[in-house]
């Protein structure tokens, strides 16, 4: 794993000339997004205060009404051509950074086939879709794990039978799969225990009795047990995934990330979903982009999927598993 | 009045039928982990006369510590005991180990790829006796705090129930490796 002096380095060696034109894009398109905001709220003032007998002032307000569209559209393009040059520029040469192995792709994402695989969420997506596509071998251990926003839509007829849908989030952030180090069948699933942490007992008992999923076990370590709740279809199995070192790990990466992290390990792979409300590759507009901190974040952001091959030690290969 | 009488009976009836149900899949449940304990302690026993032909192909003159796995591993297989079946297999496991550090000797053992297989296998099985001792302690504690607390324990005296004995590592499991030791049998 890069240290923090190794990316300051990488910063102010590449980063940095790259960051510049970029930062005075940012300021340009900032201050566009300002003044329509300005010119919106005053059309919006005018047309509430004017008198739509006088056809003067009706036609000078479709005319700004048309003038705020164009450059709505205009800054909409702005930005959408703004994030795919700092996508390309900025994320691609970062992820090299961290890992030379690993490729980026801006507009792919984890195939929904392998989001199914993972089991982790009960519902089955009626919208998949995804962006900041990252694979690659790391070691012996292929990765792949972009952002993903899944969800699922419930349709409710009003009083006139007008169908309304209604669409609701199953996960939102970073979803990663690898191939695990050992061999093993069937399904264990390690899901953020905030049962138990709300409701204490009665929470653990609440949690054993979920139907949808398989038994809950109940493992050794104290501190894992306070984090997740794991549900297996083997006790067995998941113990021999879950090893003393492993829940130690998995307990510090969710400490660390200090997000909702849900994980998964189905026939011989690892899955990992760490909740995040915000897209967290996409280029600030109100706020600098040469700062160092900002580029720390996408690097942090990164090192969610990256580097979870040393994290959990996946490329330790002392099993039948090569 | 006698429709209450009748209400209480058949709560209690199904109340002890969902007690005695509960002990008995605890108790399976202990059963069927000591079990898979059992299967995966016999693929251990499987995999080394292949691991001690391998090695011997190599390190012909370590005849002793060859000698000592042969007869633990007959010993515990042989084994009735519990106890003394355990404390075996945790010399065996404490052998295997040497074997492994003595092959640190050979560079040509150490990169032959039989025998790399051979180490990757012990390794994995080695993992899962492992975590089945740890599943079998679960289950046992599981049992064991059923047929202790109120009501439970009330059916289990019924039934004969008794508390389990827990999964100990041996004494050779607990020391380090003496591989000078060994040699010297």
């Amino acid at each position: 794993m890069k240290t923090i002096q190794n990316l300051s380095e990488f910063y102010q060696q590449e980063l940095l000339p790259v960051l510049r034109p970029f930062e005075e894009r940012r300021v340009k398109l900032a201050f566009n997004l300002k003044m329509l905001a300005v010119n919106g709220a005053a059309i919006i003032a005018a047309a509430l205060t004017l008198k739509y007998t006088e056809s003067f002032g009706v036609f000078l307000l479709v005319i700004l009404g048309i003038w705020l569209i164009i450059t709505g559209f205009t800054c909409y393009s702005l930005y959408s051509g703004f994030k795919s040059d700092f996508k390309d520029k900025v994320i691609g040469p970062l992820v090299k950074f961290i890992d030379e192995n690993l490729n980026y792709l801006k507009d792919a994402y984890v195939p929904q086939s392998i989001y199914n695989q993972s089991r982790i969420f009960l519902a089955t997506p009626d919208r998949y879709r995804g962006e900041d596509y990252v694979f690659g071998k790391q070691g012996k251990t292929e990765v792949q794990f972009s952002e993903i926003h899944s969800e699922y839509k419930t349709q409710t007829r009003d009083s006139k039978g007008n169908v309304q849908t209604q669409w609701h989030t199953i996960f939102k952030g970073l979803f990663f799969t690898a191939d695990f180090n050992k061999n093993f069948s069937g399904c264990t699933v390690v899901l953020p225990d905030t049962a138990e942490k709300l409701l204490g007992f009665l929470g653990k008992t609440l949690q054993s009795m979920n139907m949808a999923r398989d038994k809950l076990i109940n493992l050794e370590d104290p501190e894992f047990e306070k984090e997740f709740a794991v549900y297996s279809d083997d006790q067995v199995t998941a113990r021999y995934i879950l090893s003393t070192s492993m829940m130690e790990r998995l307990t510090a990466y969710k400490r660390n990330t200090g997000r909702p992290v849900s994980i998964s390990f189905v026939n011989s792979r690892i899955f990992v979903a760490v909740s995040c409300s915000e897209n967290m590759f996409e280029p600030k507009i109100f706020g600098s982009l040469i700062d160092f901190e900002t580029v720390k974040k996408y690097y942090e952001s990164l090192e969610f999927g990256a580097g979870l091959v040393e994290i959990l030690d996946l490329n330790t290969r002392i099993w039948t598993k090569k | 009045m006698n429709y209450a009488i009748l209400g209480l009976i058949v709560f209690i009836l199904l109340a002890v039928a969902i007690m005695f149900n509960m002990l008995v899949v605890k108790r399976n449940q202990v059963d069927n982990i000591s079990a898979t304990v059992d299967i995966l302690l016999k693929k251990r026993y499987d995999l080394i006369p292949n691991l001690v032909e391998t090695v011997k192909g190599y390190a012909a003159h370590e005849s002793a510590l060859f000698a000592n796995i042969t007869e633990l591993r007959s010993r515990a297989m042989s084994s009735g005991k519990a106890a003394e079946k355990a404390e075996l297999d945790g010399r065996l496991a404490g052998t295997l180990k040497t074997l492994f550090a003595v092959s640190e000797k050979y560079p040509e053992l150490k990169a032959s790829e039989g025998f790399l297989a051979l180490q990757r296998s012990l390794n994995e099985i080695e993992e899962q006796i492992s975590a089945a001792r740890r599943a079998f302690s679960a289950s046992v504690n599981d049992y064991n705090n059923a047929i202790q607390t109120v009501p439970l324990n009330i059916l289990a005296g019924i039934m004969g129930m008794q508390a389990k004995a827990y999964f100990s590592a041996g004494e050779e499991e607990r020391k380090n490796i003496n591989t000078g030791e060994l040699f010297r049998k």
